[in-house]
C-alpha cells in the first residue's frame, strides 16, 4: 500500500509542479502514520469536552470506544452552555451554583463576567423595544454589579461601558460598544465557564485539538524563522477539497482561488 | 502542563501493558513476554526518587555497587536502601545482549528516547528470534544479516499491534544513541574500571605537562534538547587536578579538557572554567573528593551550565560549536584521582527535571500563544476546529457521527445566533456520501470480528483494493483465524464452570452498539445472488437518503457461517475442527508466498492453538480486539486510495506535518527536540 501511494505521489509530484526541494518535505511528511486510535481520541475529547453529547455517543459506537467519560457531566456542562449561549444567564448561574457554588465563589472574575452579560441581556431587553422599561436592567445593575465594581479596576470600566449601552440608541453604537451585544460576547463566557467547570473537576481546560493546532500554526512559524531546509512555501491542509493534498498539489496556484470560491459558498448562509 | 502518563508506564515494567487505560491507543511496543526482561533493567530507583536529596552518603557507599550497572542484571544494593525491591525478574535479562538500556529521569518522555527505545527492543526482540529459530549452536548463518531480523520485528507485531502508525524497522534511521560509559579506546594514560564507569589515573605521571583524558562512548545526541551528566570525585589525589566537560572528537586526550581547542571543562583545583585556550576564567568553587560535579548543555541556547552538589553554578559557555559531536570528557593530572561517573543510570544530585520542566514549559507557553487564525484564513478557531473534525468524520467514513455532529454544531450556532446572523458552519451532509456509509459497513464488520462480512463487502463494492493491496487481504485472512481462536476460547471459558467470559477479549462488550437497536440479528442463509441483490436494495436506499438504513443491512447480513447465536449451539469441538480447517486452508493459500513477513506472522498466530489457556499465554495481546482496529483502518486507507482520495484526512495531516516540523525543529537541539508530540498533544 506504501509503496502504490508513494508511486501515485512521486508520479503527481514529477507532472505537477515544484522543485525538488519540495517533496523531500512531503515525503517526510507522508512517512509519519499518526495512529487513528490516536485521532479518534482527539475527536472524541473534543467532542466531550466542548459539549457534544449526541455525536460523542454516535462516535463511541462507530469507532469503538467504550469508555468516554462521564455522561451526566457532559448534559450538565451542555445544558449550561444553552442556557447562556439562549442569554438566560440568571438559569446559568443557578446550574453552575447546582453543579459546584466553589466554581463562582472562587473566580470573582468569571462571575462578574457573567453578571454583566446578565445586564446586557437585560438591557438588550429594553431597548429593543420603543420606551422599554429600564428599571429592571438599572435595578441589577446597582444591586449586583455596582457593589463588585469598586474591587476590581476591569470591573469597573466593564460596567462602565455596559452602562453606556443605556444611554446611546442601539443603531448607532461605536464598535466597542456593539461588540457587547454581539452574540461572541455569550460564547466567550460560555467557553469561560466550561474551562472553569472542567477544572474543577480536575480536568484539562481544553480540547486537545487546540493545542495541536497551535503547535501546527508554532511549529511552521518556527521552521521558517529557522530557515528550516526544503519547507514548501505552503503546507496545505487539504481541507477545501475531498480530494485533498494531490490535488492542491497540483493546482498549487489556484487554490487561493478555491479558498474565495468556498468563502463564496459560505455566504448563502451569512445574509 | 505536560501529561506525561508515560512515566509510569515507563518505570513499571509490566504493570504497563495490563493497566486499562480508556485511551490508550499504541499498545506497548515491547511484546509481553520482553516487558520483565526490560523492567529489570529499568525499574531501578530513579523511578521516583529523585535527585532533590542529594545523598552524598549514596555515592560514596554505593560506588562499590556501580559497576553492576552496566551488566544490568543485578540489580545494585543500594536500590533496596530506598526501599525498591528487585521484582526478580530482572535477572539475567540481558543473556546474549551485550547491551543495556537506560532513561535519564529528565529525558523520560522524551521523542528521542522514545525512538532509542524501540530501536532498543526491536534488537532485543531480534536477538531473542534469533536464538529461538537457531537453538542449534553450530548454526553461524543466523547472525549473519542483522537487516533481516530487524525486518522480523514489525511482521511480529503485525497482527496485534496498530501497524498503521510505523513504519517498519528497517526503514527507521539510525537514532544517536546516549552516552552510557566511558570509550575504552578513546582515552589516554588512564584505568577504566566498573564497566566503563569509573576512571582512575593510571601510573606515574611520565612528564610534568601530561594530563590523561578520556571521552564517552557516544557523542551527547542534540535530539535531547539538554543533555546533563555527573561526576563524583572518588578522590581528588593530592592536587584536585581534575577537568570535568566535554570535547570533539580528535581532541588531545593528553591534556586536560578546555584547554585545547574544541573543548570545554571546569576544573576543580581552582574552579576555573576553560573554554578552549588553557587560559581559565573564574567560574565556581573548587572541588574535591566526594563532590559531585555535574555538567550540561542546552543545545537550545548552544550553552553549557555545571553543578556542583546539586547547586546550579550558572552559565559557563555560550556559543559553543554547532558543527561538532560533543562528547562528554573528563582529565586529570595526578595519581590517587578517581572519577566515577553517572550518564544518567542511577538518579542525579542536581535536580535537571526541574530545568527540564521549566525548558519545556517555556515552550509549551510559547506555543499557546500562537495565532491560530492565521492557519486557515477566513475560519477563527472554532469554525476550523469544527471543519476539521467534520471532515475527519466524513473522509473516515463515520457517517453517523458527521450527521450528529453537524446537527449539533447547527443547533448551538442557531441557538446563538437567535436571529442574528454570525452562523458560518458549513452545510455538511454525509447523507450521500456511499462511500462513506460503505466504507463505515466495512469498518463495522471487522470490528465486530466478523472479517468475512469485510471481505466480502470490500469485494463486492472495491474489488480492486484487495488485489492491489495483497498484504491487507492477508491480515484480513489472518484476522479471521484469530476471530474464530477467540470464539473457541470464549466458549471454552463459557462451558467452564467459573467463568468470566466476555470480560477480558470478549465479543460481547465491543457489539455492544448493535444491541442497541433492539433487534434481534436475523440470521439469514442466502447465496451471493441474494447478498448482491440486496446491496443494490441497500445502495437504492441510500441513494434516497434514508438515513441510518444501512444498519438494516447489518441485521439481516448476519455471518453466513459462523453465527454467534448457532455459534453457542455448537459443540467446541466443531469450532475446533473448523479452526484446524481453516488453518489449513490459510497455511496452503499463503505457502507461497516469499516474504519472510507473512511465514511469521501465520506461524504467531498458529502459536495459539498451542496454548490451552490463550489468555494466560504469551501471545494473548493477539487477542486483543485493538488488532481489529489497526486492520480496519488499514483497509479503509487503502479504499480511500483507491477511490483518488487522500489517505489522510486534514486532521491527519495536519497532525502529520506538526510532527515533521517538529522532527525538522528537534534535529539540531532546537525547540522541536523538547516536544513530543504525541505525548504532549493526542494523549
Amino acid at each position: 500500500m506504501a509503496a502504490t501511494r508513494r508511486e501515485r505521489f512521486l508520479g503527481k509530484a514529477s507532472v505537477g509542479l515544484g522543485t525538488s526541494t519540495r517533496h523531500v518535505f512531503e515525503r517526510r511528511v507522508e512517512e509519519i502514520k499518526p495512529s487513528k486510535t490516536d485521532i479518534n481520541s482527539v475527536i472524541m475529547d473534543y467532542l466531550i469536552t466542548e459539549g457534544y453529547p449526541h455525536a460523542a455517543k454516535t462516535f463511541a459506537m462507530e469507532s469503538n470506544i467504550q469508555n468516554y467519560g462521564d455522561r451526566d457531566s457532559i448534559e450538565q456542562r451542555v445544558a449550561i452552555r444553552k442556557a447562556i449561549h439562549a442569554g438566560d444567564i440568571q438559569s446559568a448561574i443557578e446550574k453552575i451554583n447546582d453543579l459546584n457554588p466553589q466554581i463562582l465563589d472562587h473566580d470573582s472574575s468569571l462571575h462578574f463576567a457573567l453578571l454583566r452579560l446578565q445586564l446586557i441581556e437585560l438591557i438588550r431587553t429594553c431597548t429593543s423595544t420603543p420606551n422599554g422599561d429600564i428599571t429592571p436592567a438599572l435595578t441589577f445593575a446597582t444591586t449586583q454589579l455596582a457593589p463588585r465594581a469598586p474591587t476590581n479596576d476591569t470591573f469597573l470600566a466593564d460596567l462602565e461601558k455596559t452602562m453606556a449601552l443605556l444611554i446611546f440608541p442601539r443603531e448607532n453604537l461605536s464598535p466597542p460598544l456593539a461588540g457587547l451585544l454581539d452574540s461572541s460576547l455569550r460564547q466567550q463566557v460560555a467557553t469561560r465557564v466550561n474551562e472553569a467547570i472542567l477544572l474543577s473537576q480536575g480536568k484539562d481546560r481544553e480540547a486537545k485539538i487546540k493545542g495541536l493546532i497551535k503547535l501546527r500554526v508554532w511549529s511552521e512559524q518556527k521552521a521558517r524563522d529557522n530557515g528550516v531546509k526544503d519547507l514548501p512555501s505552503r503546507l496545505p491542509l487539504g481541507l477545501d477539497d475531498e480530494v485533498g493534498m494531490e490535488a492542491s498539489e497540483e493546482e498549487e496556484e489556484e487554490e487561493d482561488e478555491d479558498e474565495t470560491m468556498n468563502g463564496g459558498a459560505d455566504d448563502p448562509m451569512v445574509p | 502542563m505536560f501529561r506525561r502518563s508515560s512515566y509510569a508506564s515507563v518505570a513499571a515494567g509490566t504493570a504497563a501493558s495490563t493497566s486499562p487505560q480508556p485511551f490508550q491507543s499504541r499498545p506497548n511496543t515491547l511484546s509481553p513476554m520482553m516487558n520483565p526482561t526490560y523492567s529489570g533493567a529499568n525499574s531501578l530507583p530513579y523511578s521516583t526518587h529523585h535527585s532533590r536529596h542529594p545523598s552524598r552518603g549514596m555515592d560514596v557507599e554505593g560506588h562499590h555497587n556501580a559497576g553492576s550497572w552496566g551488566r544490568g542484571g543485578q540489580l545494585p544494593s543500594y536500590s533496596s536502601q530506598y526501599g525498591y525491591s528487585s521484582n526478580g525478574s530482572g535477572g539475567g535479562a540481558y543473556d546474549g545482549l551485550h547491551e543495556t538500556f537506560f532513561i535519564p529521569s529528565y529525558l523520560r518522555g522524551s521523542r528521542h528516547m522514545e525512538r532509542l527505545e524501540e530501536a532498543y527492543k526491536a534488537r532485543v526482540a531480534a536477538q531473542r528470534e534469533m536464538k529461538s529459530s537457531h537453538s542449534n549452536p553450530g548454526s553461524l548463518s543466523a547472525s549473519s544479516s542483522s537487516v533481516n531480523l530487524h525486518k522480523m520485528v514489525p511482521s511480529h507485531r503485525g497482527m496485534t499491534h496498530d501497524i498503521i502508525e510505523r513504519a517498519p524497522a528497517h526503514n527507521e534511521p539510525k537514532y544517536a544513541p546516549l552516552p552510557m560509559r566511558w570509550s575504552e579506546s578513546d582515552m589516554v594514560g588512564l584505568e577504566l574500571q566498573a564497566d566503563g564507569l569509573e576512571v582512575r589515573f593510571g601510573g606515574s605521571s611520565k612528564t610534568h605537562d601530561d594530563a590523561a583524558s578520556i571521552r564517552a562512548d557516544h557523542c551527547m545526541p542534540r535530539q535531547c534538547g539538554i543533555y546533563y551528566y555527573e561526576v563524583t570525585v572518588v578522590s581528588k589525589g593530592k592536587e584536585g587536578l581534575i577537568g570535568v566537560g566535554f570535547s570533539a572528537k580528535g581532541v588531545p586526550l593528553n591534556r586536560l579538557p578546555g584547554w585545547e581547542p574544541r573543548s570545554w571543562a571546569y576544573h576543580g583545583d581552582d574552579g576555573y572554567s576553560f573554554c578552549q585556550t588553557a587560559q581559565g576564567k573564574a567560574y565556581g568553587p573548587k572541588f574535591s573528593t566526594t563532590d559531585v560535579i555535574g555538567c550540561g548543555i542546552n543545545f537550545r541556547t548552544n550553552s553549557a551550565f555545571f553543578t556542583k552538589n546539586g547547586i546550579y553554578l550558572g552559565t559557563a559557555f555560550k556559543d559553543i560549536l554547532k558543527e561538532e559531536d560533543l562528547y562528554p570528557s573528563v582529565g586529570m593530572k595526578k595519581p590517587g584521582e578517581h572519577l566515577r561517573v553517572n550518564f544518567g543510570q542511577s538518579p542525579f544530585i542536581f535536580d535537571i527535571d526541574g530545568m527540564m520542566r521549566q525548558e519545556k514549559k517555556m515552550i509549551q507557553d510559547e506555543i499557546n500563544k500562537a495565532d491560530v487564525a492565521s492557519l486557515h484564513p477566513p475560519l477563527d478557531e472554532t469554525a476550523l476546529i469544527h471543519e476539521l473534525i467534520a471532515q475527519y468524520l466524513a473522509h473516515d467514513g463515520y457517517v453517523e457521527t458527521a450527521r450528529a455532529f453537524a446537527h449539533e454544531v447547527r443547533a448551538e450556532s442557531q441557538a446563538l445566533a437567535n436571529g442574528n446572523t454570525n452562523a458560518t458552519i458549513k452545510e455538511l451532509d454525509p447523507a450521500d456520501d456511499i462511500d462513506g456509509v460503505n466504507r463505515q459497513r466495512i469498518r463495522m464488520a471487522i470490528l465486530d470480528g466478523d472479517v468475512d462480512k469485510a471481505l466480502k463487502y470490500t469485494k463486492s463494492f472495491y474489488p480492486r483494493v484487495l488485489r492491489e493491496n495483497e498484504n491487507i487481504y492477508f491480515k484480513l485472512k489472518c484476522c479471521k483465524f484469530v476471530e474464530m481462536a477467540r470464539r473457541f476460547v470464549e466458549q471454552q471459558s463459557a462451558n467452564a464452570p467459573s467463568s468470566n467470559r466476555a470480560t477480558s477479549n470478549g465479543n460481547a462488550t465491543s457489539n455492544g452498539h448493535r444491541n442497541q437497536n433492539g433487534k434481534a440479528p436475523v440470521i439469514n442463509d442466502y447465496d451471493d445472488d441474494v447478498f448482491d441483490h440486496q446491496m443494490e436494495l441497500d445502495d437504492q436506499l441510500i441513494h434516497n437518503g434514508g438515513s441510518g438504513d444501512w444498519e438494516r443491512m447489518d441485521m439481516e447480513d448476519s455471518q453466513p457461517h459462523e453465527s454467534r447465536a448457532t455459534g453457542e449451539k455448537e459443540q467446541q469441538g466443531d469450532l475446533m475442527v473448523e479452526l484446524f480447517k481453516y488453518g489449513a486452508e490459510l497455511k496452503t493459500e499463503f505457502k507461497d508466498d516469499p516474504r519472510r513477513e507473512t511465514k511469521q506472522t501465520l506461524d504467531s498466530i498458529f502459536a495459539i492453538i498451542a496454548y490451552p489457556d490463550v489468555r494466560e499465554s504469551p501471545v494473548n495481546q493477539l487477542l486483543d480486539v485493538s488488532g481489529r482496529v489497526a486492520v480496519a483502518e488499514e483497509l479503509n486507507g487503502a479504499i480511500l486510495v483507491s477511490l483518488g482520495k487522500s489517505s489522510s484526512a486534514a486532521l491527519e495531516r495536519l497532525c502529520q506535518q506538526s510532527e515533521a516540523l517538529v522532527n525538522e525543529l528537534a534535529g539540531d537541539g532546537g525547540p522541536g527536540a523538547f516536544i513530543n508530540v504525541r505525548k504532549d498533544f493526542l494523549l
